[in-house]
């Protein structure tokens, strides 16, 4: 039985993880970058950057996922859903991110910005070398929670018609009938997120270096 | 002040930009030049639904609605390419033009009528009434007072609700709805619901599964409805050619050869 439902479980595992892998890479580096923006914009750009993060923690991923790929085509604008799933994820993701820098960025000394200063340093090279490096490090603990949220919300492109795991999970239910399946996903969620709190641990230990 | 007057402005332009495009999709077009110029039409099915679309144990699709399709498309000259969608999204996805026809077990009801062109049916499916083997209901009658499962927007559910003085008798005054049909089979064994309404072609199959001895079917069910291909409204030629390709499947032995493959009539 086990090695009847195992190759399509395996199959959406892909799928799950390869939205995870690229959602992270697309919604980390732009959170620094746009939350970098936030932070030099002038008063013009703030409230449009409050409301997009409203936005983004405001309503359910999963209608952001069907609004972009169902609702987008009758503004003129056609994605694909691979497209439409990397943009709702990234999107709402980045949004969570640029708070949680948002709060560690606060919690770093404004003496390290100020010798920064003092030393003729550019706004740049003081929030990416200095700013921003510590922040990561304060903000380690938050984004593995959201690493790991990450990997269950993938569960959520089911309404896009993707076979992500949950979903191959229940069609072999149905194929099979019995409820044995959704043991083995359940199993492999669990391997997936303990590899990768393995990882995020790690990750803290190598960069606490004082 | 003047930032709310932005925002003020950058709303109203939403919204005028999306009260403007709502009549695009309504003026649609036939099009049957555009897919054979495309050379291929979509199928939206949903791979949940053992035995009409499935996935084998080498995760390709199988069942008989794919046999079928495929059948019609050696017909049509055309190739069919399969699209996984969730079902509770087909209607929309038929008329983004995400998908070119919904063909998987789909039942032809009255509201469905409104929104996507029917081909002439080629299933009969009646809404079978289960219970486990030793309960006490018999006929429709002792449903009332029981906690009775259903899928959640499926025909199934349409059948319960139309007899409207049972439905509202039931437990909570109405069925219990649930994802997917194989959810319904699991919370009738836990023992929450006391009976079941699942179409019969699906739940043939399942019980063969589980062991047919451990369930019983009534002999009331909630009537017979029929599977058909869903297309767009717009679509005249593609449903022309469509009846016409599945009149050939029924006169040439096909179909009859994909009942016994699936069904062992």
């Amino acid at each position: 039985m086990i090695r009847q439902i195992l190759p399509s479980l395996l199959a959406g595992a892909g799928v799950t993880l390869q939205v995870f892998a690229l959602t992270l890479l697309l919604s980390l580096p732009l959170a620094c970058l746009l939350q970098a923006f936030q932070q030099f914009s002038g008063r013009l750009l703030k409230p449009l950057f409050r409301g997009y993060i409203t936005l983004m923690r405001g309503t359910p991923l999963l209608l952001q996922l069907m609004f972009i790929f169902f609702g987008m085509p009758y503004l003129g604008l056609t994605f694909s859903r691979e497209a439409s799933i990397l943009i709702a994820f990234t999107l709402n993701y980045t949004a969570y991110f640029i708070e949680i820098l948002r709060g560690a960025l606060g919690a770093v000394d404004p003496g390290q910005a100020e010798a920064g200063k003092m030393l003729g340093f550019s706004r740049r090279t003081i929030y990416f070398r200095i700013q921003l490096p510590q922040a990561l490090r304060n903000a380690m603990p938050a984004i593995g929670n959201e690493v790991l949220n990450l990997v269950k919300d993938t569960s959520l492109i089911y309404v896009l018609g993707a076979s992500e795991l949950l979903k191959a999970g229940r069609s072999a239910v149905n194929t099979y009938a019995t409820a044995l399946p959704f043991v083995v996903v359940g199993l492999l969620y669990l391997a997936m997120c303990g590899g990768f709190s393995w990882i995020l641990s790690r990750i803290e230990k190598r960069i606490s270096y004082y | 002040m003047k930032s709310r007057k932005v925002w003020m402005s950058l709303i109203s332009l939403g919204l005028l930009m999306m009260s403007g495009c709502q009549a695009k999709t309504t003026a649609q077009q036939d099009s049957y030049s555009t897919l054979q110029a495309r050379g291929k039409v979509v199928v939206g099915i949903d791979d949940t639904f053992a035995p009409m679309g499935f996935r084998d144990e080498n995760n390709e699709l199988t069942g008989y609605d794919i046999d079928m399709a495929q059948a019609v498309s050696e017909k049509l000259g055309l190739t069919f390419e399969f699209q996984t969608i969730d079902w509770s999204m087909k209607e929309t996805e038929l008329n983004a033009g995400n998908i070119d026809l919904i063909w998987n077990g789909y039942s032809i009801t009255e509201t469905r009528k409104q929104q996507v062109a029917f081909s002439e049916p080629y299933l009969e499916n009646r809404q079978l009434i289960i219970t486990l083997a030793d309960s006490a209901i018999m006929t429709k009658d002792d449903l009332a007072g029981q906690s009775v499962a259903v899928q959640k927007e499926s025909s199934a559910l349409e059948a319960v609700m139309a007899e409207a003085e049972l439905a509202a008798k039931l437990k909570n005054g109405a069925p219990e709805e649930f994802d997917t049909n194989i959810d319904c089979f699991m919370d009738l064994e836990a023992g929450r619901s006391q009976a079941i309404v699942v179409d019969e072609v699906l739940a043939r199959y399942v019980m063969k599964q589980r062991g047919l001895d451990k369930y019983k079917v009534l002999d009331d069910n909630f009537g017979t409805e029929q599977y058909a291909v869903g297309m767009r409204k717009s679509d005249a030629t593609l449903l022309s050619k469509i009846n016409e390709a599945m009149q050939a499947c029924v006169e040439d032995g096909t179909q009859a050869a994909l009942n016994a493959k699936w069904f062992g009539e």
